[in-house]
């Protein structure tokens, strides 16, 4: 009983997946391609996918992919969601750099931490988004990114554990 | 990158300030991109194109599948009360009669008017007809993506409609999909008129399914409730008397419309050439319009 609770749980050959580091950007270009979902709304709550598991990903370890991963990432993501080219690539880009900051200025992490980093780093990109809608000539009310951007703090819970899954999944844990 | 210092390693060291100048590197790469597609939108036009291919399959047969789906249980529901359905159907089927018959006889004099003023008939045609597939619904946008494209004749800015009403207009074509600015975007402005009294409007998409409705003309609200409004073909770029919208509530200087076309029920999108095919000759693309 008791050398049963100390054996390790691991067993032998068990290790990584095949393409382990290649994972979680996977990850982020299928939460990506969720936008061509034959879903048609009038109003677009929904989150913003790609960027909520960007995040998730980046918040559970600090080297999910080669940092130049982003670009590419990020183009992907505006090609699919029929956002202007370059907007993700630069938001993306400057939410790794933002994080990297965060990390160094942070004693210690916890669940509600990781939580307002998330809604920080998803307000901002709403406010973004809005910003840039304006730009182009959409200049939409305010209030009108408040109810996506509370959809999208309430998921990130969720996201958080689906990537947390799929880390243990690739390295064979 | 968790810390500053990563050890005495110097390789580590020097990768980690590598991957932070990729990052900025990142940062001013989509910069970049980002000032070029919002000042020259078209420099993107074919890699967008190619993007709505890659996913216009998948999307298209999930769409069946939903459609299929939602179409047994609203099928299932027409079952239900259809004796009381069938009388008020052929009731309101003799009402169009009469109507159908008063229309064809004003047509008629409409065309010995049109004749005498020698007026010039364009001629509608349908370019193609596509199924409204997805749409941006992640996004403040509202963008909706149209199961037809460059092959089937689409080009960037021809207006697109339902049986209904208009839906909107083509803003970026594939071979196989294209992506379409709904008439509820905030950048979508219709020049429109009532079709109680013809005075001109204009309609501006409100970003959540509904469009706002201003008279050009500054003074007493013309609207009420229940109000039609179609396309006046100012500008060109929409044919005129295409239905818009219905008013559904008054504001102070105008009133918020509902699209009689919505995206999430058309079942067929029909896509027409440019009603002035100058309107969009500026556009390479649509040069080659037929």
């Amino acid at each position: 009983m008791v050398r049963a609770a100390l054996a390790s749980k691991r067993r032998i050959g068990q290790g990584p997946v095949p393409f382990a580091m290649a994972v979680p950007a996977a990850s982020v270009v299928a939460a990506t391609l969720l936008s061509s979902l034959p879903i048609i709304s009038n109003v677009g709550w929904f989150p913003d996918f790609g960027f909520l598991v960007l995040v998730s990903w980046r918040l559970l370890r600090s080297d999910p992919w080669p940092a130049w991963w982003t670009i590419p990432l990020g183009l992907v993501n505006d090609l699919f969601t029929g956002a202007p080219i370059g907007l993700s690539i630069a938001l993306w880009s400057a939410t790794m750099l933002a994080l990297d900051l965060v990390d160094r200025r942070t004693m210690w992490r916890g669940y509600w931490t990781e939580w307002m980093v998330a809604a920080v780093l998803l307000a901002i990109d709403e406010l973004i988004q809005w910003k840039i809608a304006a730009v182009m000539g959409a200049s939409v009310p305010f209030r009108a990114m408040v109810p996506p951007f509370l959809v999208s703090v309430c998921v990130f819970p969720l996201a958080a554990w689906l990537v947390s899954r799929i880390d243990r999944w690739r390295l064979g844990q | 990158m968790a810390t500053a210092r990563p050890g005495w390693s110097r390789r580590a060291q020097l990768g980690l300030f590598i991957s932070f100048l990729a990052l900025i590197a990142g940062v001013i790469v989509g910069l970049i991109l980002l000032g070029l597609s919002l000042v020259a939108p078209k420099t993107f036009e074919g890699v967008r194109g190619a993007a709505l291919d890659a996913t216009a399959p998948v999307t298209s047969a999930l769409h069946e599948v939903t459609d299929t789906v939602g179409g047994m249980f609203t099928g299932a529901g027409n079952y239900w009360d259809a004796a009381h359905q069938n009388s008020k159907l052929k009731r309101e089927r003799a009402q169009m009669v009469q109507q159908i018959i008063r229309a064809k006889a004003v047509l008629q004099e409409n065309l010995q008017l049109k004749a005498a003023l020698q007026l010039r008939e364009r001629t509608s045609d349908t370019v193609a007809t596509g199924r409204i597939v997805g749409s941006s619904f992640n996004s403040p946008r509202r963008f909706a993506i149209l199961s037809a494209g460059r092959s089937d004749g689409v080009r960037i800015g021809m207006p697109v409609r339902s049986p209904d009403g208009l839906v909107g207009r083509v803003i970026d074509s594939g071979m196989l999909a294209s992506r379409i600015l709904l008439v509820s975007d905030r950048a979508n402005i219709v020049p429109a008129r009532l079709l109680r009294g013809g005075i001109p409007v204009i309609s501006q998409g409100r970003g959540d399914g509904t469009v706002d409705i201003r008279p050009l003309e500054v003074g007493r609200n013309p609207f009420r409730r229940g109000d039609i409004i179609v396309t006046s073909g100012t500008g060109g770029l929409y044919p005129p008397l295409v239905p818009i919208a219905r008013v559904v509530k008054l504001d102070d200087d105008g009133a918020i419309g509902m699209p009689l076309a919505d995206p999430a029920t058309t079942s067929f999108a029909i896509v027409e050439p440019a009603f002035e095919p100058a309107a969009t000759a500026d556009t390479p693309a649509a040069q080659d319009a037929p």
